[in-house]
């Protein structure tokens, strides 16, 4: 029965990781919410790469890539964790919509 | 021909010494100058010193001339001898003539190349090898030939250089000397008046000795007389700087040595002229004589300039160049007797159908050029040397159309009237005619003659009505040198030039006696305000009757005093021109004019003389109050006059027997004893045998017509029968139109002197409009070029560059607008923009 | 001391003079001047010392040295100085030996274009050497009068100073025009600073028109560096020498001589200056001042002639024989026009200036005067006039140097220069005048004076060439003549001053009166005894006229037979 599973359902379990982490980033005003949305994101593209270094000749390097992925969304993650506790302090809130410094 | 010979080295010896004493005579007057001119700044205003020094440079000057005149006289048996037979063939003679110079081993070593050698030219009469394809006629004239009969051939010149100025190839162009009895009469008759004149200048220019010396001839603007401090020894300065170049004019060895002193006579007398520096007649007649003597000597540059292309040297005299012998301008012209060799075969390249040969020595030999043909001048172009170096003459000697000089020119100290313009410088241009005779064919003679013809009478015509007395004399100078042109133009050498000798004596006294009367008048020139001087001034008086009597050439007929006719210097040379004038009309009867118009012009002569002397010296005071304060000059200027007076009276002694005659037939050139024969324009020129056959009758003509002229001057200004002025008021337009001087000066003013000016300032208009205008035009044209650009700059190119950037900018800032800042939105860009991309591959790529 | 060093002090003495003058502090006018003269005096010493190592019996260039080749050798032989040795046939012997024989100092400069740093001088150049460093001393002694920017303009001065003798020893077609350029930009600003009320205009009318002829000299020069590639075994060279020596073998083709030849001419013509490139001059000297119009007239239209004969004439010979008559044309109209000019003038130093044009004219007559004798087909005919053209620039830079000093010293004094408001100076000022005349005199060509020497030279070269035009540069004498003695007359002579600050004319001091004398004695001495000039440079203009008949023979015989197969 998993001989029947292919690379395209891989790919379609991380492109609907990769929608739902879109999405995610889209809707939620709080900033730990599109934190949360971009790992959905990260994790969609993880699955891509370990699927495709099951099923194509990428071979090990996908997996490498993924967790090179893994360490660099845990980092990030700290660093946004700690961009969100600044802009906490700046505006008593984590609604990204009340910053728009970035404004042109 | 004489059986006496010289040997060469014999020559040698005389030319050597005769070269000493000339240069002595020649440099010592250049000397004086040098210490002169710086006279004001060693000496104080008042000294004499100057004067004396002057005087003791041209005294020595004339011993050092009259010994070399004795010298020469007593060792050549005044010219008698002629230089060993070997020495007539141009190789040996070089040879030779270089071992005897270089055993006497005296000159230094640059002159040994340059070295003393005789001219044969002179001795040919003893071959005659030519061979002449033109030149029918001279045999006639050689198988007559009469050695008795004339003094050449005698003692060669003496020739060589002092040191040359440059060469190119075998073009040598230098200092060079040639010393013939020409050269050494000129010489010692130069320095005798020079030193008279020196003399009798002490006592005229007496009144500049002064710290302050007061013009009456010259104002200042608020009309007071000019106070300027005295320059005696400037006039002396100047004088002696005349007489080192009227000395090395005479000296010259080439053409092109004549030239330099010519020019540097000119300026001499520039500065003589112009001496009161304050007048503006005075200055302005300096300046007019000097640029109509340059009018002259354009001419003369042409003539230079035609002999150094064809001829290659101005030497007159043979010379060694390079080693190889170089033949003189007169061996190359004239052959043997004098004749031109004249080739007729058309000449293909030039289309010239009459060339001379040049000949490369006496002998007939003639010169090759480098193709091995002989060498020829193109006949029109020896014409044209021969009139342009005339016409250096013409200004010189102020010989029509080039006269109206000298009259002004008497703005200048008398005394310098009397050495410059009168004895010396003016008669260069004869002297010079005479010297260069052998380049002159019959054509240009013929110039020469009427030339002097033309001139002799307007010039006598009017001194009949000046009254300056000074004028007078420069009108008769005028007239009597045209006498002398006359007489070379028309063959007549010696007496051309015993005319110029004897006039340089007798008008340098008058002239100075018309300066004594200046002083004794002080400075009154006008003769019709003198009158009855004589009474006053005897000394004064009488020399200048001896000059008048000279000039008129008036002679006791019939009488004679030890085989010698009782006759003052002028009858002689006068009586010679007339006789070869009527010699020369019997020989070309269509010239007839050039005997007729001398020969009435000598009545006028004697008749303005004579209306001078009776005018100034003789009748009744016609100026009492002028009168009353004449007085007799002091014996400085009276004992030149009388050295003079005897000069006057007695140089010519003997007439055509006499030393001065035969002294300078020594130097007649050859051929013209047998007389010449223009083998193109047929014109002839007469023997001495037929001037001799006819003397007597031209004398007697010459007698009548002075007399004649004398007699109604008389009648007219001495005993008054018949009042001048009613003769003045029947011919008043012809009186007034001589008192303007035949209105020259007006047509040159307008033919030449306003022109000039005209088109001097068109020069000036053109450099001003014409090219400082294209460049400023240019230059605005430029600018207007750099605006157009600067607006083109700014306008377009800046113009798009802004737009760019404008439109850059707007865009982004209607871009600015999406920039929210929202992070969400953001995302939602990147979400839909991948989406995008997404649907675009599947579009572009459908796999 | 050795012929580099001494070639390249020469040139440079004054630049390092020049450098040294700014450590003096600014004030002291007196000390930077006397220094300035200094240098030049040494300058001028050390051409006196290239005057006493100058062979007059070898008639090319110099310095000569011995090529000592190493057998087998491949780097640049050695070279050595040959003091002592024979010429037969332009062979150089030594001992009785030919020897191979480099001449002039060659050093590379830029080596990529092949451009040297080479020097050398021979018989045309020493005399005009000597001129530019004896008029450059007296311009220095006539600069006292300079009060404005002492420093600065004795900076420029010796500056120029360089350039110009740089022009003169420069073998190098590049060098050449470096040092021709170099000597313009001083120019520029000495008459534009110093200068006087219209100096603005004079300095830039002076600048353009030169710098118009440096143009078109750069042009022909790039012809030539291109052209000599193909005939020179090694790559394009600008060795004026080499080029010459193309030339000479007729191997630059006759289309190219003539456009070459016609632009160097231009370029050099500006500088004589010839009608019509002429009225720069006027301008340039009526507002330069004194010392400057000395330098100008006296040395830098010299550059021209100078240019015209060591570059125009050699590196196109076929084009030179072939503008000749132009050429004569051109100098005879520029001695009348100029004579003409001169005479309308009111200015005294526009008269001068204008005489000068008319000075000029003789120096290209007697330069183009190419053919050959009547009877001898030999060159004598144009040595003479080359060599009355080159004795008329030492005489006219003499004698008009002369005349601008005597404009300059009466200006001091009352402030104009209006020849109708003058007169009576001889009373005045006596040693002046006395100077002054003697001058003028020499301008008029008087013999005996230098002027003389030059005209009369040239002239009588004139008529193998053309009849017409001889009797046209002849009629020269009588214009002179004309302008001369008017200009004497109404300056010195009359009774009185007739003009404005009567009272400031005061006699020369000595400074004043040594410049003027000495130079009134050099007119005299160069008029009496010219053989010291021709001297030096007969052998090279034979030379030269040699070369040159050679030159446009081949360059004829070249295309007669590369015309001859076709036919």
């Amino acid at each position: 029965m998993f001989s029947d599973i292919q690379l395209t359902n891989y790919l379609l379990v991380g492109a609907f990781l990769f929608v739902c982490g879109v999405v995610c980033m889209t809707t939620k005003r709080n900033g730990i919410g599109i934190l949360m949305g971009v790992e959905l994101v990260l994790n969609g593209a993880n699955i891509n790469f370990i699927a495709f270094s099951r099923y194509t000749p990428l071979g090990l390097d996908g997996q490498i890539f993924s967790l090179f992925v893994i360490v660099l969304a845990a980092a990030e993650a700290a660093v946004a964790l700690a961009i969100a506790l600044n802009f906490y302090n700046n505006h008593l809130s984590i609604d990204v919509d009340r910053g728009d410094e970035l404004q042109g | 021909m004489s059986s006496e010979t010289l040997t060469i080295e014999e020559f040698q010896e005389i030319g050597k010494a005769l070269r000493f004493l000339l240069m002595v005579a020649w440099l010592l007057p250049l000397a004086g100058f040098a210490v002169e001119i710086f006279a004001g700044y060693w000496g104080h205003r008042r000294s004499k010193m100057a004067s004396f020094l002057a005087v003791g440079c041209i005294f020595i000057g004339f011993a050092c001339s009259l010994g070399a005149l004795i010298h020469w006289g007593t060792l050549t048996r005044w010219g008698h001898k002629t230089v060993a037979e070997s020495q007539h063939h141009e190789g040996k003679s070089e040879g030779e003539g270089q071992t005897g110079i270089l055993d006497a081993g005296k000159l230094p070593v640059e002159f040994v190349a340059l070295a003393d050698k005789p001219t044969a030219h002179k001795d040919a009469d003893n071959d005659d090898h030519h061979t002449t394809s033109g030149g029918g006629h001279k045999d006639a004239h050689h198988e007559g030939e009469h050695h008795d009969d004339h003094h050449g051939p005698g003692t060669p010149a003496f020739s060589g250089g002092f040191y040359l100025l440059g060469s190119f190839g075998d073009i040598e162009i230098g200092l060079d000397y040639y010393i013939d009895s020409l050269t050494l009469i000129m010489f010692t008759m130069v320095t005798l008046i020079a030193t008279c004149i020196h003399i009798f200048a002490i006592g005229y220019m007496s009144d500049e000795l002064v710290e302050d010396y007061v013009d009456h001839h010259a104002h200042t603007s608020d009309g007071k007389h000019v106070h300027r401090p005295g320059r005696f020894y400037r006039f002396f300065a100047f004088m002696s700087l005349f007489c080192f170049s009227m000395l090395g004019l005479v000296l010259a060895g080439n053409i092109f040595q004549v030239f330099v002193f010519w020019e540097l006579v000119g300026i001499c007398s520039y500065l003589l002229i112009g001496f009161y520096t304050e007048r503006k007649s005075a200055s302005t007649a300096a300046n007019k004589a000097f640029i109509m003597n340059r009018v002259g000597d354009f001419g003369f540059l042409i003539g230079l300039m035609v002999i150094v292309t064809y001829l290659g040297t101005f030497r007159f005299a043979d010379h060694e160049v390079n080693g190889a012998a170089q033949p003189g301008l007169f061996t190359m012209i004239r052959g043997a007797d004098g004749h031109i060799d004249l080739d007729q075969t058309v000449d293909v390249e030039t289309g010239n159908d009459v060339n001379v040969v040049l000949l490369k020595g006496v002998d007939g030999e003639t010169l090759t050029n480098a193709n091995g043909k002989n060498r020829t001048i193109p006949y029109w172009l020896l014409i044209v040397a021969g009139l342009g170096v005339f016409g250096g003459c013409v200004g010189k000697s102020a010989q029509f159309p080039l006269q109206t000089w000298l009259p002004d020119a008497m703005e200048g100290p008398t005394p310098v009237s009397a050495l410059v313009h009168s004895a010396t410088m003016v008669a260069a241009g004869v002297y010079l005619a005479g010297r260069f005779f052998p380049m002159f064919t019959t054509e240009v003679l013929l110039t020469i003659a009427y030339i002097g013809c033309i001139t002799l009478f307007v010039a006598a015509t009017i001194a009949v009505v000046a009254t300056d007395i000074k004028r007078v004399l420069a009108y008769s100078t005028i007239s009597q040198l045209g006498y002398m042109m006359l007489a070379i133009g028309i063959g007549g050498w010696g007496a051309g030039l015993f005319h110029l000798v004897t006039h340089a004596f007798f008008k340098s006294l008058m002239f100075l006696a018309s300066g004594s009367v200046i002083i004794g008048c002080h400075h009154e020139q006008e003769m019709p305000r003198m009158g009855g001087l004589w009474r006053k001034m005897p000394i004064t008086a009488f020399t200048m009757l001896v000059g008048v009597i000279a000039i008129s050439g008036l002679a006791i007929p019939g009488i004679s005093i030890f085989g010698e006719k009782i006759a003052f210097s002028g009858y002689h040379s006068k009586d010679e021109i007339v006789a070869t004038a009527l010699a020369f009309m019997q020989m070309n009867e269509q010239h007839f004019l050039l005997f007729l118009v001398p020969l009435i012009t000598a009545g006028i002569t004697a008749f303005y003389m004579f209306r001078l002397w009776f005018y100034t010296f003789a009748g009744e005071p016609r100026d009492a109050e002028l009168h009353s304060h004449v007085h007799e000059t002091p014996w400085v200027m009276t004992t030149p006059l009388i050295i003079l007076a005897v000069f006057a009276a007695g140089c010519a002694i003997g007439g055509t027997h006499g030393p001065l005659w035969l002294g300078l037939l020594n130097s007649e050139p050859i051929g013209l004893a047998t007389g010449l024969t223009g083998q193109l324009s047929g014109i002839a020129t007469p023997s001495h045998d037929a001037v001799h056959a006819v003397h007597s009758t031209a004398g007697m003509y010459a007698l009548i017509v002075a007399a004649t002229g004398a007699f109604v001057a008389y009648l007219l200004y001495g005993a008054g029968v018949i009042d001048p002025g009613d003769i003045k008021q029947q011919f008043v337009s012809l009186h007034t139109f001589l008192v303007e001087k035949w209105r020259f000066d007006e047509l040159y003013d307008a033919m030449f002197v306003r022109p000039v000016h005209i088109v001097a300032s068109w020069c000036v208009g053109v450099d001003r409009y014409v090219f400082d205008g294209l460049i400023h035009r240019t230059a605005r044209t430029t600018i207007d070029v750099s605006r157009w650009d600067r607006k083109f700059d700014e306008g377009i190119i800046d113009g798009l560059v802004n737009l760019v950037g404008n439109a850059v900018f707007s865009a982004g800032r209607s871009l600015r607008v999406v920039q929210t800042g929202s992070l969400r939105q953001y995302i939602m860009f990147i979400a839909v923009g991948v989406l995008v991309l997404f649907v675009l591959l599947f579009a572009v790529f459908p796999s | 001391m050795g012929p580099i060093l001494l070639l390249t002090l020469i040139i440079f003495l004054p630049t390092i003079g020049a450098i040294a003058l700014l450590a003096v502090p600014k004030d002291n006018d007196e000390y930077l001047r006397i220094g300035a003269l200094g240098v030049t005096v040494v300058t001028f010493v050390l051409t006196l010392f290239l005057l006493g190592d100058f062979n007059t019996d070898d008639p090319a260039i110099q310095p000569v040295f011995e090529v000592i080749q190493v057998d087998g050798a491949t780097e640049p032989p050695d070279l050595k100085l040959l003091a002592n040795y024979d010429l037969s046939e332009g062979k150089v012997m030594r001992d009785g030996q030919e020897v191979q024989v480099q001449r002039g100092i060659t050093i590379p400069w830029i080596r990529t274009w092949n451009i040297e740093y080479k020097l050398g001088y021979d018989g045309i150049s020493v005399p005009l050497l000597l001129l530019t460093s004896f008029i450059s001393v007296l311009a220095m002694m006539a600069s006292w009068s300079i009060k404005k920017m002492v420093r600065g303009y004795l900076i420029l001065f010796l500056l120029l100073e360089t350039g110009m003798l740089g022009v003169f020893l420069a073998l190098d077609f590049f060098l050449f025009y470096v040092f021709w350029e170099v000597m313009l930009l001083p120019m520029y600003f000495l008459i534009g600073i110093w200068g006087g009320p219209r100096k603005e205009y004079a300095a830039i009318k002076f600048f353009l028109y030169t710098l118009l002829g440096s143009v078109l000299m750069l042009i022909a020069m790039l012809m030539f560096y291109f052209g000599s590639a193909a005939h020179s075994d090694q790559t394009s060279t600008f060795d004026l020498l080499e080029l010459a020596v193309i030339a000479q073998n007729g191997l630059f083709d006759q289309q190219m001589q003539m456009i070459a030849f016609v632009l160097l001419f231009i370029g050099f013509a500006i500088k004589v200056p010839t009608f019509p490139f002429h009225t720069w001059l006027p301008d340039a000297h009526v507002e330069a001042p004194t010392p400057i119009s000395m330098i100008l007239a006296g040395v830098l239209l010299k550059m021209g002639g100078y240019g015209i004969l060591r570059i125009a004439f050699p590196l196109c010979p076929f084009g030179a024989h072939w503008a000749a008559y132009t050429l004569v044309v051109i100098g005879a109209f520029s001695i009348i026009y100029g004579a003409f000019a001169a005479m309308a003038q009111t200015d005294f130093k526009r008269l001068v200036a204008y005489s000068s044009v008319s000075h000029m004219g003789y120096v290209i007559v007697g330069m183009a005067v190419w053919k050959l004798s009547v009877d001898t087909n030999a060159l004598h005919h144009w040595q003479l006039g080359i060599n009355g053209a080159m004795f008329q620039m030492i005489a006219h830079g003499v004698s008009s140097a002369g005349m601008f000093f005597i404009v300059g010293v009466i200006y001091d004094r009352v402030h104009h220069r209006d020849l109708n408001q003058f007169g009576g100076l001889s009373k005045l000022m006596p040693w002046y005048s006395g100077l002054a005349a003697g001058i003028f005199f020499a301008g008029l060509g008087l013999p005996g004076m230098c002027g003389f020497i030059g005209e009369i030279f040239v002239t009588l070269s004139a008529w193998n060439y053309s009849p017409l035009l001889a009797i046209i540069v002849a009629a020269g004498v009588i214009l002179t003549a004309g302008y001369i003695l008017w200009t004497i007359q109404r300056v010195f002579l009359g009774p009185e001053y007739r003009g404005p600050h009567a009272e400031e004319i005061t006699p020369m001091n000595g400074r004043e009166f040594t410049v003027a004398a000495v130079l009134l004695a050099f007119a005299i001495i160069l008029g009496v005894y010219p053989p010291i000039m021709f001297d030096l440079m007969g052998g090279s203009i034979e030379l030269l006229t040699e070369t040159l008949q050679q030159g446009l023979e081949n360059a004829t015989d070249a295309t007669s037979t590369a015309g001859l197969p076709g036919n």
